[in-house]
This record gives C-alpha cells, sequence and structure tokens, in this order.
C-alpha cells in the first residue's frame, strides 16, 4: 500500500500498463515531452518513448479514430482528451465508430478515452465541462467515473484491460485534493457501485467529485443516518446496488455535478421512480447544476455548481418530509 | 397513485388585497376536493380587513386540497388549497366524487378508477378527502396522501393509515411513523393493547371549566360576521392608535342644496369637493401617520365610507380625486357604491387612501365622532342636512333670523399629526367654500 | 466463387503483356467485376420485388475502383471499405450468398441483420465496415497504419472515400496525420463526380489530388475505369507504403451511373454525360482485353451468372434474423479477437510466398 494523490494513482495505472503490456499506448495532444497539461504523464516519454506516448496533432476526432485503427489491429490505446469539454471534436469517431463497431460486425474497440472532466477552479465553459451523459446514451461506450485514488487506478486497469471503449472520467478538481492508501500492483476494480458511508435514513447517490461533496454535506445531519452510494461505473449502472440503498433508506437525494436535464442522475432518478417505487418515502430529490455553460467568475460558478450547503439542504429538506 | 399527483399541484395562495393587509379569511369554498377547476374560476371567497373577493384559481386541473377550513384567518401567502394540474389531474374526480358524479367520470376516464381499487390503502385515504373541512396536521384530515413506501407497509401489515399520527411536514405519515406503529411503539389509536387486570378505563375528569356568566336571552345567530369581526378590528386599533379628536362646524348648506338641484347629484359630492380644496389648502391633514413615520401625500385620494346594510361597511377610493369636478366626483362616488353593494370591488378599489368621508346622514342624525381609517389622519363625517332657524347678517350688518338647511361636519383627527387650531383652520375652509359656491 | 476457372484459365499462361498481372489476374479482375455487377443488379432487382429493406445503393460504373485496388492487397492488410466498393469485398473472400442475404436483412448476411445493405466489413477477412459518415474511415486505416508502423510491420491500410469526404474535418485529420507520422496507408478517393445530387465544382476549390503535396506525401490520378490501371497504381502506393515512404493519396476518376440510391432519378445529371462515361465502361474494357487475349469471358460470364442464381436462390431461402438477441452484442464479453487475414489472388503474393 503506497498513499497517492487521485493524479499519482491514475499515473501509476498508466506506467504500469505501459511495464506489463506493450500493447498500451498513450495517445493524445502535449501528453509525450510535455507530460500532459495535467502531468499525468509526466517522464512517461523518457522511460517508454515517444512511439508509446505520442504526442498528436491537435485533432480530437484523429486521435478516437486512429485508436480505434489500431485497436482493431491488436493495440490497447488509451486516449487523453487534454480536457473532457474536447470530446465533442472526436464525438463521431467515439460514437459512431467506436461504440457501434462490435454490435454491427463483432469486432472489439479495446479503448480507453480519458476525460479530465469537471469544474470548480474557473475554467469556464469550455474547460469545466461533465459529459459523461452524451455517452451513456451512446449504445456501446462504457463510462466510469472515479471519486477516490484506490479507485482511479483500479477502474483504470479494468477499463485498460476492458475489450471495449471505455470513457474514464477523471476529475480535476480531486487530481491532487484527494489522497488515500492505494494497493500496489495492478487491481481491478469492478465496474459497479460503492458504498462510500452506509446509513439509513435517506441515501445520497453520487459519483465522481460529487461523492466527497455528498460525504461532507451529510457528515453531520443533527444525527440523522445517512448512506451515500458512489456510483462509481454510469455504464454499466449498478442497478442492484441503487436499489438496495433504495430499499434501505427511502429517501434519496442524486448529486450530479454535470447540468441537470437528463445527466447521469435524471438515469438514477428514472431507475429508482420505476423499480423501487415503493420504497420510497419522499420524493426523489435531486441536485445538480443547472443547464447553463459553466460561468468563469467564481461566485458565478460557485452559484451553478453543487456544494455542500446544497446537498446538505436538500437533505434536511428530504429527512423533514 | 395519490403520489404521482403530488408531481403537478398548483398552490392556491392567501392573495395580498392591499400593501397593508396580513391576513386574509376564507369565507367559502365554491368548489370541493376532487371538482375540476378552470384556471381564473373562482375558487373561494375571501374577506380581509380592506375587501371582499373572490380568489380566481392558478390553473385548470383538480382541487386536490382544501388546506383552510371557512371561517379560517391565515396570513397572506397561506397555501389555501392545491390544484392537481397534468397527468395526475385526470384521476382525481374519480377518487373522490360521490357515487353519481363518480360513475360519470368514470365512463370517461376506466383507467384511473381501476387504479385505485387495485392500490388498496390510498383509496381509503384519498377518498376520505370527500369532505372539505379539516386542515393539515389532523390525524384523518382530508387529501392526507401516503408514500408509496408507507402504502406498502400500510398494507403489509394492515395498518390503518388514517390512525397513524405523522411526524413529517404538515403532519405527513412519514415511514418511521408507520414502522413506529408496526414495531409497536407508534400512536396509532387501534393499535392500543387490550386493558389488563389492574388497568381501569377509568380516567379522571377534566377539570371543570369555569361557568359562563349568566347571559340575557339571546337570538343565536351565530355571532359576529366575519365583516363585523374586522370592522371592529379595525377600528379598535384606530381608537388604540390615533390620538383622536372630534372637532364640529355649522355649515348653511343653502348654496348647495341650490347647486345640486342645478347639477342633479347628491351634496356628498359637493362636501367632497370642498374637502378636497380644504385638503389642498391644509395639506397636513392629507397625509399617512404610521408610528412615527409622517407622509404627505401629494394626490388626494379620497376614501368614501359605502354602508353594506347589516353586514358592515367598506372605504372604496377615488384615486387622484383632487382631478375631478364635482360632476365626476359625484359619477365616481355612485360607481363605487354600486360596485361595493354588488361586491365587485377590485384590491386597488380599497388601498391609497389619503383622507375619507363617512356619510351616514340619511336617517336624520345629526352629529358624530367618526373613527380615523389609519393611516390616514382624518375623517370628515356628513351628517343630515336639516332646517333650521339661524341667525343671518345681511350685507349691511343687519341681523335677521332665516330658515335654513344646515348640517354638521366632524371632522376626527390625529392629535399625533396636527392640533386643533389646523383642524378648526380645515373646518373653516370646508364651510366657506360650501357658503360660497357660486348661486 | 469459381475460383478453379480462373486458375484453369489462367494458371499456364504465359506473361499477359503485363508487368505485373498474369492472365489468370487479368481474368481475376474481370470476374470480381462482373460478380460485383451481377449482385448488384441481382440486389436492385429483389429491391423492385420488395425484398430489400431500406434503401439501396449500387456501384454501376465504377466497379473498377474497388476491384483493381483491392487486388493490389496481401492478406496481413487492412480495408475499410466503402459502399460502391462490393468488388473488394468478394476479392477479399466474402461470397456472394452472405453479400445477397446481408441486402435483404437476413441472418445469413455479415452482420446479422444489424446493419443494412452496404454497411459490412468481413472481420475475419480483415475488413472494417464502413460508417454512413464517410471519411471516418480514413481516421481508422490511419490508426491501423500507425500501429503497423509502431510494431514495425511490413503491412498497409487502405480505404476509400469520395468526393464529398473531402470536405469533411476528418479528411485533414487523417491526410494530416498519415503525413506527419509516415504511415503505411493508402487513400482511395473515389471522384465519381457527385456527393449525391451535389457536384464537384460545389465541393472544393482546388484538385484534391493536390491536396497530398501539402501533406508531405504523393498524390496520383488515375482513370478510376480502368482496373488495372487501379492496380498498378494500388500497388505501387502499397509498395512506397511498406517501404516506409509513407502514404499516398490515388485519385481515382470515375462516374456514379445510377442514383446516389435506389431511390434518385439522378435527373441533376446531364444525359450526355452518363452517356460519355457508359462508353468508358470499365467491365467492357476488361473484357475487352481478355477478348484480345482469346479469354473465353462468355463462359465466364455465364459461370459468373450461374453462381449468382445460386446465391439469391440460397439467400431468399435463407431466414430472416430473430430479435432473441438483438439486444446482444452490444459489448465485446469475451476476449477482443483482431482483425483476420483476408483472401489475396494476386499471383504476385503466391510468387513472394507471402503480403511482404
Amino acid at each position: 500500500m503506497a498513499v497517492m494523490t487521485y493524479l499519482q494513482a491514475i499515473s501509476a495505472a498508466l506506467r504500469d500498463e505501459l511495464r506489463a503490456d506493450e500493447r498500451v499506448l498513450m495517445m493524445g495532444e502535449d501528453i509525450g515531452v510535455f507530460g500532459g497539461a495535467f502531468k499525468v504523464t509526466d517522464g512517461f516519454a523518457a522511460e517508454f518513448g515517444t512511439d508509446r506516448v505520442m504526442d498528436t496533432p491537435l485533432a480530437e476526432s484523429a486521435i478516437i479514430g486512429c485508436a480505434v485503427g489500431a485497436a482493431v489491429v491488436g493495440m490497447r490505446p488509451v486516449c487523453e482528451m487534454q480536457f473532457a469539454d474536447f470530446i465533442s471534436c472526436g464525438f463521431d469517431q467515439l460514437v459512431n465508430v467506436a461504440g457501434k463497431m462490435h454490435y454491427r460486425q463483432g469486432l472489439a474497440v479495446p479503448i480507453v478515452v480519458r476525460l479530465p472532466s469537471g469544474g470548480g477552479f474557473s475554467g469556464g465553459p469550455f474547460h469545466s465541462q461533465n459529459p459523461e451523459a452524451l455517452f451513456m446514451h451512446s449504445p456501446g461506450i462504457k463510462v466510469v467515473a472515479p471519486s477516490t485514488a484506490e479507485d482511479a487506478k483500479g477502474l483504470l486497469h479494468a477499463a485498460i484491460h476492458d475489450p471495449n471503449p471505455v470513457c474514464f472520467m477523471e476529475h480535476k478538481h480531486l487530481y491532487r485534493r484527494v489522497k488515500g492508501e492505494v494497493p500496489d500492483g495492478v487491481f481491478e476494480t469492478p465496474f459497479s457501485a460503492r458504498v462510500a458511508r452506509s446509513g439509513s435514513d435517506l441515501v445520497v447517490i453520487a459519483y465522481g467529485a460529487m461523492v466527497d461533496v455528498a460525504l461532507a454535506a451529510t457528515e453531520d445531519l443533527e444525527g440523522a443516518s445517512i448512506e451515500v452510494l458512489d456510483l462509481r461505473s454510469l455504464v454499466p449502472l449498478d442497478e442492484a446496488a441503487i436499489l438496495d440503498s433504495v430499499a434501505r433508506c427511502s429517501k434519496v437525494v442524486i448529486v450530479d455535478e454535470a447540468n441537470m436535464t437528463c445527466a447521469a442522475g435524471a438515469q438514477v432518478a428514472a431507475l429508482v421512480a420505476e423499480k423501487a417505487f415503493e420504497d420510497l418515502d419522499g420524493p426523489v430529490v435531486r441536485v445538480a447544476t443547472p443547464d447553463v455553460p459553466i460561468p468563469f467568475s467564481p461566485p458565478l460558478e460557485q452559484a451553478v455548481l453543487p456544494g455542500v450547503d446544497r446537498v446538505k439542504e436538500a437533505c434536511r429538506e428530504l429527512l423533514a418530509y | 397513485m395519490s403520489s404521482l399527483r403530488t408531481e403537478s399541484l398548483v398552490d392556491v395562495t392567501m392573495p395580498q388585497m392591499g400593501v397593508s393587509v396580513a391576513e386574509g379569511t376564507v369565507v367559502a369554498w365554491r368548489v370541493a376536493v376532487g371538482d375540476r377547476i378552470e384556471a381564473e374560476q373562482t375558487i373561494c371567497d375571501i374577506s380581509t380587513d380592506k375587501i371582499d373577493t373572490e380568489v380566481p384559481a392558478p390553473a385548470t386541473g383538480v382541487v386536490a386540497e382544501l388546506l383552510v377550513d371557512v371561517d379560517q384567518t391565515v396570513e397572506v401567502g397561506v397555501v389555501m388549497a392545491r390544484i392537481a394540474t397534468g397527468d395526475g389531474a385526470a384521476g382525481a374526480p374519480a377518487e373522490t366524487q360521490p357515487a353519481p358524479a363518480a360513475a360519470a367520470s368514470a365512463q370517461t376516464q376506466p383507467a384511473p378508477a381501476a387504479a385505485v381499487s387495485a392500490e388498496g390503502e390510498p383509496t381509503a385515504a384519498v377518498a376520505a378527502a370527500g369532505a372539505p373541512a379539516a386542515g393539515p396536521g389532523r390525524g384523518d384530515a382530508p387529501g392526507r396522501r401516503y408514500s408509496p413506501v408507507v402504502s406498502r407497509i400500510a398494507a403489509e401489515h394492515g395498518v390503518d393509515l388514517s390512525a397513524v399520527r405523522g411526524t413529517g411536514r404538515g403532519g405527513r405519515v412519514r415511514k418511521q411513523d408507520v414502522l413506529a406503529v408496526v414495531n409497536g411503539n407508534g400512536h396509532a389509536a387501534a393499535a392500543e393493547e387490550p386493558p389488563l387486570h389492574i388497568e381501569s378505563p377509568y380516567r379522571p375528569d377534566p377539570p371543570a371549566a369555569p361557568r359562563a356568566p349568566a347571559a340575557p336571552a339571546v337570538v343565536a345567530d351565530g355571532g359576529l360576521s366575519r365583516m363585523r369581526r374586522q370592522i371592529g378590528q379595525h377600528m379598535k386599533r384606530s381608537l388604540d392608535t390615533a390620538a383622536t379628536c372630534t372637532t364640529w362646524a355649522e355649515v348653511d348648506m343653502s348654496r348647495v342644496q341650490a347647486a345640486r338641484r342645478t347639477l342633479g347629484v347628491t351634496a356628498l359630492a359637493f362636501v367632497a369637493r370642498a374637502t378636497i380644496d380644504a385638503l389642498r389648502e391644509h395639506p397636513a391633514l392629507n397625509a399617512w401617520l404610521d408610528g412615527d413615520d409622517y407622509t404627505r401625500c401629494e394626490d388626494v385620494n379620497l376614501g368614501i365610507a359605502v354602508s353594506l346594510g347589516d353586514d358592515g361597511l367598506i372605504v372604496p377610493v377615488i384615486h387622484r380625486a383632487h382631478e375631478l369636478s364635482v360632476e365626476g366626483l359625484a359619477a365616481r362616488i355612485k360607481d363605487i357604491a354600486r360596485r361595493a353593494r354588488s361586491r365587485e370591488l377590485t384590491a386597488d378599489d380599497v388601498q391609497g387612501g389619503t383622507f375619507t368621508i363617512t356619510n351616514p346622514g340619511q336617517f336624520g342624525s345629526i352629529m358624530a365622532t367618526p373613527i380615523i381609517n389609519l393611516p390616514q389622519v382624518g375623517i370628515l363625517d356628513l351628517e343630515a342636512i336639516v332646517k333650521r332657524p339661524v341667525v343671518v347678517t345681511d350685507a349691511d350688518g343687519n341681523d335677521s333670523i332665516a330658515i335654513r338647511p344646515m348640517t354638521i361636519l366632524g371632522l376626527s383627527w390625529d392629535h399625533r399629526a396636527l392640533d386643533g387650531a389646523l383642524s378648526a383652520q380645515f373646518l373653516a375652509t370646508v364651510r366657506r367654500r360650501l357658503e360660497d359656491l357660486p348661486a | 466463387m469459381a475460383t478453379e476457372t480462373a486458375q484453369a484459365a489462367g494458371s499456364t499462361a504465359p506473361a499477359s503483356g503485363h508487368e505485373h498481372l498474369r492472365l489468370e489476374d487479368r481474368i481475376w479482375l474481370l470476374r470480381a467485376m462482373l460478380l460485383m455487377r451481377g449482385i448488384e443488379e441481382r440486389a436492385m432487382s429483389l429491391y423492385r420485388q420488395g425484398k430489400v429493406p431500406g434503401s439501396f445503393y449500387d456501384g454501376f460504373g465504377q466497379e473498377a475502383v474497388s476491384a483493381g485496388a483491392a487486388f493490389a492487397m496481401a492478406p496481413e492488410d487492412r480495408l475499410c471499405i466503402l459502399h460502391r466498393d462490393l468488388a473488394a469485398h468478394l476479392i477479399r473472400g466474402v461470397t456472394p450468398v452472405r453479400i445477397l442475404s446481408q441486402y435483404m436483412g437476413r441472418a445469413a448476411g455479415i452482420t446479422r441483420g444489424r446493419d443494412g445493405n452496404v454497411h459490412f466489413g468481413d472481420r475475419s477477412l480483415g475488413c472494417v465496415g464502413m460508417v454512413s459518415m464517410l471519411p471516418d474511415m480514413m481516421l481508422v486505416a490511419t490508426g491501423m497504419a500507425m500501429a503497423f508502423k509502431l510494431r514495425g510491420e511490413r503491412r498497409c491500410a487502405l480505404t476509400w472515400f469520395g468526393d464529398g469526404s473531402t470536405s469533411r474535418g476528418d479528411f485533414h485529420e487523417a491526410m494530416n496525420w498519415a503525413g506527419v507520422q509516415k504511415l503505411p496507408v493508402v487513400f482511395i478517393l473515389e471522384n465519381n463526380q457527385y456527393a449525391y445530387s451535389t457536384p464537384l465544382d460545389k465541393q472544393f476549390a482546388v484538385d484534391p489530388v493536390e491536396r497530398a503535396a501539402a501533406y508531405g506525401f504523393t498524390g496520383v490520378t488515375v482513370d478510376g475505369n480502368d482496373a488495372e490501371a487501379m492496380f498498378d497504381a494500388t500497388r505501387e502506393a502499397r509498395q512506397r507504403a511498406i517501404d516506409g515512404r509513407g502514404p499516398t493519396l490515388i485519385e481515382a476518376v470515375t462516374m456514379r451511373m445510377h442514383g446516389h440510391a435506389a431511390h434518385d432519378d439522378m435527373k441533376y445529371v446531364p444525359k450526355e454525360q452518363v452517356e460519355e462515361w457508359r462508353r468508358r465502361d470499365p467491365v467492357e474494357r476488361q473484357e475487352r482485353r481478355l477478348r484480345e487475349l482469346d479469354v473465353d469471358v462468355d463462359a465466364l460470364r455465364a459461370e459468373v451468372a450461374a453462381a449468382i442464381d445460386t446465391a439469391a436462390t440460397e439467400a431468399l431461402a435463407g431466414p430472416m434474423p430473430t430479435p432473441d438477441d438483438v439486444l446482444e452484442g452490444v459489448f465485446c464479453a469475451g476476449e477482443a479477437e483482431p482483425l483476420g487475414d483476408g483472401q489475396a489472388p494476386w499471383s504476385g503474393f503466391a510468387a513472394a510466398g507471402g503480403g511482404a
């Protein structure tokens, strides 16, 4: 066991994979000599060479498309979008080429697309987004979103080993803020949910950076017993874990950092409404970013992103219901 | 099922019927729970200390809940009722209407009716909502709804939810409440255990209520009306607040009587016009005093007290009355009086008065001490015009006794805002204006 | 397919007057084109009979582009084949019955009914099926070539795309990436004069073959109605690729002789233009060559027609897919299997003992 930041855990997973499997290849903008915008691949080029830690042209569609090509001839490409926001430029290759490939012609596309996502640091409308729901809506793409250092490493190993396209949502705000013990060596974290804290009066369902927010918001709510369920994987979505939490707690608050409409939490809410109706003792409550681009200035950004206070208030309201 | 309907409930709140109005009373509900209602259709009548009015429905749908009893007074903004709109609304009539209506609904909406019977416990709870009586928080409150998990646990354990005391918001039965009953430590009356040998049903008598004093024989008419109570409260508040003084002046109404026959208008219109002129001349009386906050008003918004017979009294306001002629004032007085009596006044009609005239003199009374309509600082009372022998002095200074139509104007004024000299000057101005009308 | 006939006709023939193609190879090219035309004509007939769901697209008049190019590709090479390139599938080894089944949405089709008509690629034969956003496959081919280069393999990737595709960003991204990394990839621009109804002068201001130089590699223009010219250009491009000299853009100039799809009457194309291109029909051109070499073309035609009849009968008798597993296969549950090798009938590969 070693204590690592979330960022170090991601780097460690990538380094382990590059060492263990010669099929593994990193592709992205400024990831080679420079070591990446967030220094995730710092020092990689020296150890593995610039062929395997490849500085690509500034072309997101090409990064994904070429990764698909490399994958179908036996490589295990790990693509980095410099910011998750930029995936819009590679959307077609990911959704139409990679996502549909196996269903149409039985051809697996084992690629990982790393998406540094999320806001909270004045990134503005093009460096703060949480686009995961776009890919939940696109068949054939798995989506995972770790909240801890251990899960960041374990999920990344599992994503690279997975024979399918996987969007790996790594939250920028967690990079250096989250630290934790990480097991040594290569290990896989299953694409399933994790009870971050068990409770019985209410469950807060969250993923990524919102797990910490949920835990902080519910640490002391006048003695109420609050469960926090960390989804970890959005595709596949761990229905059994969600329904189990709801059956025990009967009150549900769902937190997304993403824009509210059709976010991952909306799918969770729909699932709960459909399959846990008779377990509910109150409305399913959602806390998410309103449907606005993420504004730049700190007071504006803080006003739209879900924070501890909003989650706390939502829990209090629902507890009192 | 009932949970679905919560998705699209529109609140009907006690409206703000004037800046200073803080509360209102529901006079009558025009609808019952389960009734279909169109947006703008009257849902209830309310009474405030300014006005009685109808409250239009804010949305089309089905009346889901009536939360305020008739005669109950609630603060402005309090939710009085809820209207279910959208899908949930469609199912409501079948649940709540008595048999004949339900049959009609069922023809067009068979699915919701079937859902009712399939759900068991909620049906009973919703059916109880038929009588729009009690408010929220009571044990068997109408419109009381249960969450899916509460309904399911109740069904599984045979719990009568109407007997479960809710600890949630507004007395809502929560999961823990029904679980407490299931686990034997809840508050359900039905869950009481049979008495043991040593337990007697005996309970000490409650302490005797103090005996009411012997009362005279009365007509049992149900006590004061809401309007009466409100007038009473308003008047008492004025007397408790203002330093009320009353000053009288005797006025020769000969010129007024002559002029009103010419113009075909009431004496009140002339008095109103003279009062307005006097207020322009002595603007200290065209003012509001709210605590220590004294405001002279630019416009003269003249309140005219209108009797509603046995029901009471209301004071509609003629806004910017200083812009009106005697004929204009007469027309407006006539209009507001008619609308007051037919209960057609709007909130705006009763707001913003800066001075009030009251005119109860048609029955022959000659003097009164009117009560100031706060936050105004003065009210002028016009009583009967009666013929009297008066001493008149001609242009040469010769006195004689003449028969003249006389009236006594009474001005109640707030000694906090002004002093007697000013009130006397004001009354003198009114008198001069009335007596010196051009012939 | 009647491979035996080709061998019987060509295996003993001397060099046929073509530097790299023996007579058997030249017959193979004709056979591939005849099969393509015959299968598409039969499919069109089935379409009119109501046997083909959706729409129907063909490559009538463009047979040489796919036949000539695919014929130059080795088994270990990888292809992204577009919707007017049926001959490439046939050369790689896809049988006519599977193609007709594919058109009709039958269980025996290459995608088992999951995708329509020409949207397929037999992964076991080294092909990646196209998507409707046509230049997307340029990037997939570029990525395959990138992997070959990284691994030091003497293989190449090839893809086709149309004149309309040159307007898309993925065209630029692929050309640029391949140029920057000097990848073993062959881009075949199938210039058939129209992107649906849009003519060339509304698509680009500069002949796209000239753009190759801007990306740092070779661009050549070829008569797309000459299968052997296509073969020659592609063979050279492939050689350049596996020698590490980078990509090639081949502009195959041809004409789409039918509408964009079955519903399109092509009234936006001048009649004279169609007539002119009809005289340059690629199948007839290859037939003339072989007749001059005393090849029994009529027998070949009869053989191909019989093969298509048999395939159509079999395909029509085949079942439609059942929806039992329609939800399955969205994700790969087991190991990812890479693409397999395809057929490569060119005698040159056999002579060299393989593709490299």
